[in-house]
């Protein structure tokens, strides 16, 4: 071959320093270094998971008759708590596939997190599934395997369905993370020294930003988005039917599907508020997470919470209507019978406190967001106790009625969802960029390359 | 074969020079590009991502299983509950509706990983500054086109143009 030709490109200059983004820095940089404040929270976390596995082992050896469960309500705390997380877990997927299909760019800010809690959320909803049945050691049994009794699984069972549903749910939910993490990861390879190269060059996939890969990630996003999208309506609509096929009172009612899915999206951005506005404000994210993303997830609460306080109204409008006395009981004894405190709670903290949003000074007032946005969480675990345990406290024969009240046991499984839940939330932290570095670089290189170009 | 490695800051320099490139008959080209830029990638590609056909046959198959183990299952022990058919379509809907979106899904997952060539070594040209905030660009040329092409690209606002392996 023969020598290349002397032009000004074969006189190899030495290589420039890095000039890297100040995205890459500053949102790398939340994953440097470890505070002893953060230890102090991981290890409460930590703690909480600890005594809620402790327990849950407790329960595995002596049985379910810790619980609380008396007749005739046997679908306890647990049932509640994983409704609770299976619509903590709807956020992330709205945010990622909803939003980006509608192309509301503001959702880059926030999706990365929203999809992790997604992920984490669907993670703990699921291990109520196995707590609540008892013998852990044969939950296995939901699963449509071939075994010697030649039985096979009933499908026309809405908590058959249930598991179908979750189970796509936790797959995709992740599928969705990974995919979107890896150019971030590949950014983290690029500026990462020892174990964390190690492990992020394993993990990008030799992610290099070639047109190739960008065509085929852009597409797959794309892909999943849509294929997210009836999923996310699908999931909650799936639980609500694990009451609404029934006929009990209460639970037998159409509008189950579309109530459970916008109380699951009001509660998901709740809990994404009520995460990133201290992560947000420890870690100096302000100029990524703008009072203008924040305001605009509170739009969404305000617009969900009227979905639900609809729900609540005409609720009682069609028991009252029906003219059917059972439901009529139902829901007298909702409000004024012995759980009056978890329906008032429902009512205030998911119907009426949010429509203080409707105030612009509120809504910019980042304290107010976060205390509503813990308010808002109590109000719709309280929703779904209101809902399963009244249901069942108080079906047709006032003969049959009986109270139910967590015990100790379900209040520490309860409590240690939230330690799991927060766990898995601050290693993410240290672990995968906590915003998605590529997509916010992407509206900063556009909007730099328009101004004052040459073009 | 000469390498001509050329670094842009902003992305429509980098497309107007591809798009120069393509037209004079340089068609082994790659870009770097540190966020997702839809002009840059359909300037290199102009078919669309073959992740499509990945989708539709994992949807497809995701149908076909969620009503075939049903209804078979279902057939297989016959158990009247409820005094419903044995193969009752509403029901099986559901099942098939998310083995549609759970197939789609992991198959459009694996059509990344085959479409985007992931899993593999980085090409040597690729450098951290591509995931920082520039773009990069390589030709592999022929030793005669290496000054035009050079040209080119400068006359494109490349801010480096560096040749490696001659």
């Amino acid at each position: 071959m023969t020598p290349p030709p002397d032009t000004a490109a074969t006189m190899m200059r030495p290589a420039p320093a890095l000039r890297d983004s100040q995205a890459n820095i500053d949102l790398l940089r939340v994953m440097d270094g470890i505070s002893l404040k953060y230890l102090m929270l991981l290890a409460t976390t930590v703690g909480f998971m600890l005594l809620a596995g402790g327990t849950w082992v407790y329960q595995v050896y002596k049985g379910l008759g810790i619980a609380g469960y008396a007749h005739p309500v046997f679908w306890g705390a647990y049932i509640v708590t994983f409704v609770f997380w299976v619509g903590i877990a709807h956020a992330g997927t709205l945010i990622s596939a909803i939003l980006y299909l509608f192309r509301a760019k503001w959702r880059n800010a926030i999706n990365r997190s929203a999809e992790a809690m997604t992920v984490f959320a669907v993670l703990t909803a699921a291990q109520f599934l196995g707590i609540h049945v008892g013998r852990l050691w044969k939950s296995y049994f939901i699963l449509p395997y071939p075994n010697q009794r030649g039985l096979w699984v009933n499908f026309k069972s809405p908590l058959l369905w249930d598991t179908f549903a979750i189970g796509t749910y936790a797959t995709i939910s992740i599928v969705f993370f990974a995919i979107g993490l890896i150019p971030d990861i590949a950014i983290a390879r690029d500026r990462a020294t020892g174990w964390r190269k190690v492990v992020y060059t394993v993990l990008a996939c030799g992610w290099q930003g070639s047109s190739k890969q960008w065509k085929a990630h852009s597409r797959t996003t794309l892909h999943l988005s849509g294929l997210a999208t009836p999923l996310v309506l699908s999931v909650h609509s799936v639980v609500s039917w694990d009451f609404a096929m029934s006929i009990v009172p209460g639970w037998h009612a159409t509008i189950f599907g579309p109530y459970f899915v916008a109380g699951a999206i009001f509660s998901g951005f709740a809990m994404v508020l009520t995460v990133m506005i201290p992560v947000r404000r420890i870690y100096g994210l302000e100029a990524y997470i703008t009072d203008y993303h924040l305001e605009n997830m509170s739009r969404f609460l305000l617009l969900t919470s009227i979905i639900v306080g609809y729900a609540y109204l005409s609720e009682y409008f069609i028991s009252w209507y029906s003219a059917v006395e059972f439901e009529q009981t139902h829901f007298w004894m909702r409000a004024f019978g012995p759980y009056w405190f978890s329906t008032w709670c429902m009512l205030g903290f998911n119907g009426i406190l949010p429509q203080l949003l409707w105030f612009k000074q509120l809504r910019t007032n980042i304290w107010f967001l976060f205390i509503l946005s813990i308010f808002i969480n109590i109000g719709m675990w309280f929703e779904r106790y209101v809902i399963i345990i009244e249901g069942l406290s108080f079906e047709h024969d006032p003969a049959a009625w009986g109270l139910y009240t967590p015990s100790w046991a379900e209040m520490a499984i309860v409590a240690g969802s939230f330690g799991f839940f927060g766990t898995l939330f601050l290693i993410f932290l240290k672990l995968f960029p906590v915003v998605a570095i590529a997509e916010v670089k992407e509206l900063e290189i556009h909007q730099r390359s328009h101004e004052g170009g040459t073009h | 074969m000469p390498t001509l490695v050329s670094v842009f800051d902003r992305p429509q320099d980098i497309v107007s020079a591809v798009k120069r490139l393509r037209n004079r008959g340089f068609t082994d080209l790659e870009t770097y590009s540190p966020a997702p830029f839809a002009e840059i990638d359909d300037a290199m590609i102009e078919k669309p991502s073959r992740v499509r056909a990945f989708t539709l046959v994992g949807g497809l198959a995701g149908v076909t299983t969620g009503y075939t183990i049903t209804i078979w299952m279902a057939n297989n022990w016959q158990i009247m509950l409820g005094g419903k058919p044995f193969s009752s379509i509403p029901p099986y809907t559901i099942i098939a509706f998310e083995l549609t979106i759970l197939f789609g899904g992991l198959m459009t997952a694996l059509g990344l990983f085959i479409v985007g060539k992931l899993g593999r070594k980085r090409d040597p040209e690729y450098s951290p500054r591509f995931s920082a905030e520039e773009f990069g660009l390589v030709v592999r040329c022929q030793d005669r086109d290496v000054a035009e092409i050079e040209a080119l690209v400068r006359d494109n606002h490349a801010t480096e143009v560096e040749l490696v392996g001659a």
